[in-house]
């Protein structure tokens, strides 16, 4: 199954203003957490990844998907979590940053929500330090955190070139 | 010679001889459309004699005899159309069709490395047996050349003809003389930088070196007449040649289009025509390309070591800023450089198109329909193995939509069509990675009650669900498969190869009683190797071909274990035809298993002459392989190559084994880590 979001992004606003943008919520180990949508590319179902030895722990694998091959983090692990278990709900967000294309393993993918500037609030230190959480955004009874999607994929942790 | 340099020689004729057919079909299109409409076209008739000679001279020096054979009566049929003003009656164009396709099935036999067969006895007496209608009265007549006699007479009679020829086929015959000076030189002007600036923008017949009185212009006594054909001005032809305007004349304006006329006959010997025209241009194997694209993945490996030493360096407090900034630039230049060395893979995607006509033709011809071929290639390029690939899925939608969407001539009239039918190819460059390459014709549209009947189940609405039918194996919509496309493949080659193959995508979008378009997109690039499959602890790795020196059963009485060393796994040493190697266990090496486990099969890796082994359950199969490279910093590992798909839709690991030797040996401590 494949979702296609590219449509859905926000339409350019005037730069400072309290403008809506379209966020994709999703959930890992019992956390709701959210990336802009002009950052995902598309969320696929999850059927396994082939795994790759000698790479970040918290690396599934490589999958396939339209016949490009990407790495895909698990969130999970990422966040210092234990591997969840299978289910047919797990979904494979994929992102994009500068040039590289890594697909995150959640456990489900929720909705899109779109947000006011206004409605972002800086990250409590706790959560802040780890650097993956840009800001939180309180949603009904659920706090989302706005994820780091390139802290997340291990941009500045990494060598990444080549 | 050796049997090495025959091989070589023989590539090279491959090569050349598939280039002379192309242009071959091409020419015999061009004629065969100008035939229909009764009309003789005398340049490509000459164009095709040209091609023809030059297959036949090339395949007389690899004695391919058939193809001489084959070649020479095709020739003598075009030399005589050609005294007749270019002349062909169709049915003479249609076995001079059935000749090319008998010569390229004999250029493949021989690239298959098998003997050609003989030429087809009806064949050859059908090429005996056409006598060329001449088209009109001949009168021997052509351009006449302005030469000096002094000139013309160091001129051999066929770079005369050469001169004549080209005026004849509109070009301009031009003298110019370019004189060597001290002056000239230092503004880079030689007679050898001279001759290939015009090179590129004319036809050098001919240089002759001529003793003039000394002058403060030629101070060396010695002046060149340069005789060209070109297209291009006096002007741009002074300035190539760094003379004045007025050393540039003209010998002959370029003839009116022929109607009828006759250039003379074209000069069997001529040794010129047979060179080919192309300038500017290397033909180099696929194979070199590979070797350099190895080197660059070499490359790219040491300079992951290297970032990981600036690393270990960096936090032993050295402040690495400036070496960080080197590696930046660095990593860029890798970039440039790896995407460089794939763009010489690149062929345009208008050399793809230009083999559908021949195809079409066929297919018009046994299915009695009529069809117009819009084909649009624009300037976009592909690689020669995404091409190789593709070709047979566009082949297969072509007499897909002929065959069974084009409605008959009749039926089209009824319905308030044009009577010709339209099929439309388009190759669109989409963005640099990618090429979407379109079929579409406006014929009745995918009949998805038929499908549906046929396949004894519903489809779900929409064309998405149509293209999945239509994708399930064996489906034929026809119940008396016709010869065109009730053979070969089906639409589920068409998607395999598109989608599993090329990492592509396909998709349809249909029209009832308007038409079908299907949409292919597949990547520019792609790397293509003979691979290996190999199975450990019930994972598929692949690993090329050219990795593996040898793959071996392991006797278990010949492995020995190495004494252990503090802290590290043991190696096992194997002795394989008196030589002492360490055995790695494959899976052991790539953290899948702490201890090692006992190997049935191993394959034989050197590095730098070094041998090493990997034990590992089995070898599962050997084929050819899509590599795509891992290019995501998260799964950039020494050792492992890339990905492919085997077919199962999920990527499968492609090892380095040479690379995964040095981490096995420094894992297992063999080696000083």
């Amino acid at each position: 199954m494949t979702t296609e979001l590219a449509s859905y992004s926000a339409p350019g606003a005037p730069e400072g203003g309290d403008e809506l943008a379209l966020y994709v919520v999703f959930t890992a180990n019992g956390s709701d957490y959210a990336l802009p949508a002009e950052t995902v590319l598309q969320m696929e179902s999850f059927e396994g990844a082939t795994a790759v030895p000698g790479a970040p722990p918290f690396v599934a694998g490589v999958v396939q998907i339209r016949g490009r091959v990407l790495p895909v983090v698990d969130l999970r692990l990422r966040f210092g979590g234990t591997p969840g278990e299978r289910v047919l709900d797990n979904r494979i967000v994929v992102g994009q940053h500068g040039e590289r294309v890594v697909g995150l393993l959640v456990d489900s993918a929720r909705e899109v929500v779109k947000l006011r500037r206004s409605e972002l609030k800086p990250p409590p230190p706790l959560v802040a330090s780890a650097g993956f959480v840009r800001a939180v955004a309180q949603i009904g009874p659920r706090l989302v955190m706005l994820l780091d999607f390139a802290r997340v994929i291990g941009e500045e942790q990494l060598d990444g070139v080549v | 010679m050796t049997s090495v340099d025959l091989k070589e020689f023989v590539n090279a004729y491959l090569g050349e001889a598939e280039e002379q057919l192309r242009i071959s079909n091409a020419k015999l299109l061009e004629i065969d459309a100008a035939a229909r409409r009764g009309e003789a076209h005398p340049r490509a008739v000459r164009d095709l004699f040209r091609a023809v000679h030059t297959v036949k001279g090339l395949s007389a020096m690899v004695d391919v005899d058939a193809v001489v054979a084959i070649s020479h009566r095709m020739e003598s049929i075009l030399r005589s159309a050609d005294r007749h003003g270019g002349h062909l009656p169709v049915s003479a164009v249609d076995v001079l069709l059935q000749a090319a396709r008998a010569i390229e099935h004999r250029v493949r036999e021989l690239a298959e490395d098998k003997a050609p067969s003989p030429p087809p006895p009806a064949l050859l007496e059908s090429l005996d047996a056409i006598g060329v209608r001449a088209g009109g009265a001949s009168s021997t007549s052509g351009a006449t050349l302005a030469i000096d006699p002094s000139l013309s007479s160091k001129l051999q009679p066929f770079e005369l003809d050469l001169l004549v020829r080209g005026v004849n086929d509109g070009r301009r015959a031009l003298r110019a003389d370019f004189r060597p000076s001290p002056v000239q030189a230092e503004r880079g002007f030689s007679i050898n930088t001279v001759r290939e600036r015009l090179g590129a923008i004319a036809e050098v017949v001919k240089t002759l070196p001529m003793a003039v009185p000394p002058t403060e212009n030629a101070p060396g006594g010695l002046s060149f007449a340069l005789l060209l054909l070109t297209t291009v001005s006096d002007e741009e032809i002074a300035a190539a040649a760094g003379v004045e305007l007025s050393d540039v004349t003209t010998l002959a304006a370029p003839a009116p289009p022929s109607t009828g006329d006759v250039a003379p006959p074209v000069d069997e010997d001529d040794g010129e025509s047979v060179l080919p025209q192309r300038r500017n241009i290397v033909r180099v194997s696929v194979a070199r390309l590979d070797d350099a694209m190895e080197h660059i993945s070499t490359l790219v490996v040491t300079r992951s070591r290297l970032a990981r030493a600036v690393a270990e360096l960096g936090q032993t407090g050295v402040n690495t800023r400036a070496l960080a900034e080197i590696m930046r630039d660095n990593a860029r230049q890798l970039r440039d450089l790896r995407a460089a060395v794939l763009r010489i893979r690149l062929v345009p995607a208008a050399e793809l198109l230009e083999r559908i006509p021949l195809i079409l033709r066929g297919v018009e011809r046994e299915g009695g329909r009529s069809v117009r071929l819009v084909l649009d290639a624009g300037t976009a390029e592909l690689d020669k193995g995404v091409a190789e690939r593709i070709f047979p899925a566009l082949v297969h939608l072509v007499r897909n939509a002929v065959d069974h969407a084009i409605e008959p001539p009749e039926e089209r009239k009824r319905l308030g069509k044009p009577e010709e039918g339209t099929l439309t190819l388009r190759c669109v460059a989409r963005s640099n990675a990618e090429l979407e390459l379109s079929v579409s014709d406006d014929g009745r549209g995918v009949d998805r009650a038929a499908v549906a009947q046929r396949l004894r189940h519903e489809i779900p609405p929409g064309d998405a669900a149509l293209l999945d039918a239509l994708c399930e194996p064996g489906l034929s919509t026809r119940d008396r498969a016709t010869t065109t496309s009730g053979r070969g493949m089906g639409m589920d080659i068409v998607r395999r190869v598109v989608v599993d193959q090329l990492g592509g995508d396909l998709s349809m979008a249909t029209s009832s009683g308007i038409g079908t378009i299907f949409m292919l997109r597949v990547p520019l690039t792609l790397s293509i190797v003979d691979t290996f499959t190999l199975e450990c602890l019930g994972e598929r790795f692949v690993v090329p071909v050219s990795n593996v020196d040898e793959i071996f059963e392991v006797d278990a009485t010949r492995v020995r274990r190495a004494p252990s060393q503090a802290g590290r796994p043991s190696p096992s040493v194997v002795e394989r035809r008196g030589e002492v190697m360490p055995l790695f266990d494959l899976a052991g090496t790539l953290g899948m298993r702490d201890r090692d486990a006992r190997a049935r099969q191993a394959v034989l890796v050197r590095r730098a002459g070094e041998a090493f082994a990997f034990g590992l359950d089995r070898v599962a199969g050997q084929q050819e392989s899509v590599v795509r490279p891992l290019v995501d910093p998260l799964v950039q590992i020494r050792g492992v190559a890339g990905a492919t798909d085997l077919g199962d839709g999920r990527p499968t690991l492609v090892l380095d084994l040479v690379a995964l030797g040095a981490s096995a040996a420094t894992l297992y401590g063999t080696r000083a880590a």
